[in-house]
């Protein structure tokens, strides 16, 4: 016996209920034509069921105006849908094809900053910073969300992202929402499901740069591309995920796109009332030349805690990442991040950050070190004012400081963010 | 047999552990965002079905962390109740795509949403926009503290439970009925009790008694709030002591998952008193039913109005 055993188990009893359920009092559009018939219950006889039969008919099709009855229905409704059936006039609803918009957002977030060193020689990153010792204002990122349900079995999340110079689709994927055994298929450009952060937009981020260690070891920006995702739940107790992935990808700017394998296994506990541990493993292997591989592993914890009431709570957040090249000339390394952050209330959030990674740029091999503090304004829950100030240390000594100061927004019907 | 049959064994033993008694069991998996709409399922499900709400009483519903655990909670769930209106839009749209259960999507067959079985109040008309703080855009998702819309909601509960599990039917009508007999009389002592403050004004510290007031005839003199969200400036505030004077005001009712700061500073400056109330089903020990969390909540405001 074992767990492919019980993952069909699992299956047959996920399917059976749904099987053997009664008819959904309100069909979705799909279901209708053939729904409707099986609900009219004991066969009409004379004229007068006919009357009543055709009578519903019209109704179905949408001749008839919504009665009021119809309208308390027991409804599987959703929030929107009770309003509009009150109000149903002739000639229906002409707003009507708005409802089928998809949610659209654009979050914008802009940054002046400031370093003492030359962060663009010695220690070249994404994200912003300027010519040594000038305060430099720069546009980051605009990020456009479009995200609906594409039909009862999908929905699609697409993410435009208009940078200085350049338009990309950051993700555009489909995500299956009923596939059985508690199995998940994402399909499309998506961010490669590698540790926390890479999966992450930039605008869930406490800090506002990315661990150095993430830059200089998995991808210049995430480490992502066209593939296949493929998540399975296990069925325990606890939030246990296994997600595997295929993708092309492109790590650096000058990297052609090839084929990777990610694997990732992210767990979730209960540590206490209103306190959760989640560990997550992750590993991918790329194809660099014909038996030659990018080997990327990585460990990651994030801890939060958060009284039941009110909108304070404490996250500790730590990654490591290795990356070993086999077969192929590259830069073997290791590094990773920790940080703490505190929100204090609705408004205010600080927090602090150690970096590690490999020096790169002009500096002398080894390791670089930054040791960072942030202070974040939420002035309302769409917008965030942050000011990162932070200390690096090349490993041939030479240190200096940068700061940071961000602004973000958010317009539009944003879907909320996974844990 | 070798050690990794064991392991696999024992892995196995683990998994079926984990699965088995909760499948075993014949009832109905009924899984709510709130405690109150929790209350209503057990109300009219009784034995047949297993609640179980994913946010406690003493939370602010609007703020619940979409913790993955709670996608493992919906994955079995053989019905999911939700308030709507945007109440629980920060927090339960990426649990339910996590679940794998693609039936408690929103219109789903296992999805009711309770607002549909309500008159929805505070439904903006005009142009909608942030300006106006963090609004609900279909209205307001309070209602469950009105007993009468209550009953709405444990009426379309009852008839989702009857097509999803059409053997209790019987069961279900009957108990919706009793629950309606108790609630029905529990309201008449409610507004026997609150009769000699109908009238009477109070602030609210966000737009959570709307349908209380709608139901009890007390009327609302402002809320703390001056937008949905937007925390009171100072003038605001100052506003507020002067209605207090001018208009007699009582009471500031105040959830407790609030902070009591502007409260208090307009407690001070005038005679309204501050009323602190349970924002729902277990909103305070005790608390674990509807009908003990609605009385507890009107015997403080009568009491605070008298």
């Amino acid at each position: 016996m074992s767990s492919p055993w019980v993952a069909t188990l699992v299956a047959g009893l996920v399917v059976l209920p749904s099987a053997a359920r009664a008819a959904d009092p309100q069909p979705s559009q799909p279901e209708a034509a053939q729904g409707a018939p099986r609900t009219q219950g004991p066969e009409p006889q004379g004229a007068e069921a006919r009357e009543k039969l055709e009578e519903e008919i019209a109704k179905g099709l949408g001749q008839g105006g919504p009665g009021p009855a119809a309208a308390a229905a027991q409804g599987a409704a959703s929030a929107g849908q009770p309003a509009a059936a009150s109000q149903g006039g002739p000639g229906g609803n002409p707003m009507a094809r708005l409802l089928l918009l998809p949610d659209i957002s654009a979050i914008g977030s802009f940054a002046g900053a400031y370093d003492s060193y030359g962060v663009g020689s010695r220690s070249p990153r994404e994200g912003p910073f300027g010519p040594k010792d000038t305060l430099t204002f720069r546009f980051e990122e605009l990020e456009l969300g479009l995200q609906s349900i594409v039909d009862p079995y999908a929905r699609a999340d697409v993410f435009v992202s208009f940078t200085p110079g350049a338009v990309d689709v950051e993700e555009a994927y489909l995500t299956t929402l009923s596939l059985p055994a508690g199995l998940q298929v994402k399909a499309g450009k998506l961010f490669s499901p590698f540790g926390r952060q890479n999966s992450q937009h930039p605008h869930v981020w406490d800090f506002v740069d990315a661990p150095l260690a993430r830059g200089r070891l998995l991808a210049a920006e995430t480490l992502s591309g066209p593939g296949v995702d493929l998540a399975w739940l296990a069925p325990l107790p606890w939030f246990t995920e296994l997600q595997l992935a295929a993708q092309s990808t492109a790590p650096g700017p000058d990297d052609a796109e090839r084929l990777t394998g990610v694997a990732r296994l992210l767990q979730y506990f209960p540590v206490a009332e209103g306190t959760t541990l989640g560990v997550g493993l992750s590993a991918a292997r790329r194809s660099e030349a014909p038996g030659a591989y990018r080997d990327l592993g990585g460990v990651d914890v994030y801890l939060r805690s958060r009284p039941l009431q009110g909108r304070s709570y404490v996250t500790l957040q730590g990654e490591l990442f290795t990356r070993r090249f086999r077969n192929v000339a590259g830069e073997s390394g290791t590094g990773g991040y920790a940080q703490l952050f505190v929100r204090k209330d609705a408004f205010f959030g600080y927090g602090v950050r150690y970096d590690r990674a490999p020096a790169a740029g002009d500096a002398a091999p080894g390791s670089e070190d930054r040791f960072g503090a942030i202070g974040i304004w939420y002035p309302s829950e769409f917008q965030r004012i942050r000011l990162q100030l932070s200390y690096d240390r090349a490993p041939d000594g030479r240190d200096g400081l940068e700061a940071l100061l961000a602004l973000e927004f958010g317009i539009g019907a944003h879907g909320a963010h996974p844990f | 047999m070798s050690s990794l049959d064991l392991k696999r064994l024992a892995l196995a033993a683990l998994l079926l552990a984990a699965v088995l008694p909760d499948r075993a069991a014949a009832a109905v998996k009924v899984v709510t965002t709130t405690e109150g709409l929790a209350a209503l399922a057990r109300e009219v499900g009784g034995d047949r079905v297993q609640v179980e709400s994913l946010s406690r009483g003493v939370q602010d519903p609007h703020f619940v962390d979409a913790n993955p655990m709670l996608a493992v909670k919906l994955r079995n769930a053989d019905l999911l109740v939700d308030v709507g209106l945007d109440l629980e839009i920060g927090w339960l749209p990426p649990l339910v795509n996590q679940s794998r259960n693609g039936e408690i999507q929103p219109s789903g067959a296992r999805r009711l949403t309770a607002a549909s079985a309500v008159q929805v109040l505070d439904v903006p008309t005009g142009p909608v926009s942030r300006a106006q703080g963090d609004l609900h855009p279909g209205g307001n998702p309070h209602f469950l503290t009105d007993p009468r819309r209550a009953l709405k909601v444990a009426e379309a509960i009852a008839g989702k439970l009857s097509a999803l599990d059409g053997a209790g039917a019987g069961t279900y009508a009957q108990r919706l009925r009793d629950f309606e007999k108790r609630l029905q009389a529990a309201q008449a002592r409610w507004e026997q009790e609150l009769a000699p403050v109908k009238g009477r004004k109070l602030f609210t510290r966000h737009r959570t008694m709307t349908y209380f007031l709608d139901w009890t005839g007390i009327v609302s003199a402002g809320e703390l709030e001056p937008r949905p969200g937007v925390p009171p400036p100072p003038g605001h505030l100052a506003e507020l002591v002067l209605v207090a004077q001018r208009e007699g005001v009582k009471a500031i009712s105040v959830e407790n998952y609030y902070d009591t700061k502007s409260a208090e500073v307009v407690s001070r400056h005038s005679s309204a008193k501050i009323v602190l109330v349970p924002g729902d089903v277990g909103g305070e020990p005790g608390l674990d039913s509807y009908e003990k969390y609605v009385g507890l909540v009107v015997s403080r405001i009568a009491g605070a109005l008298r």
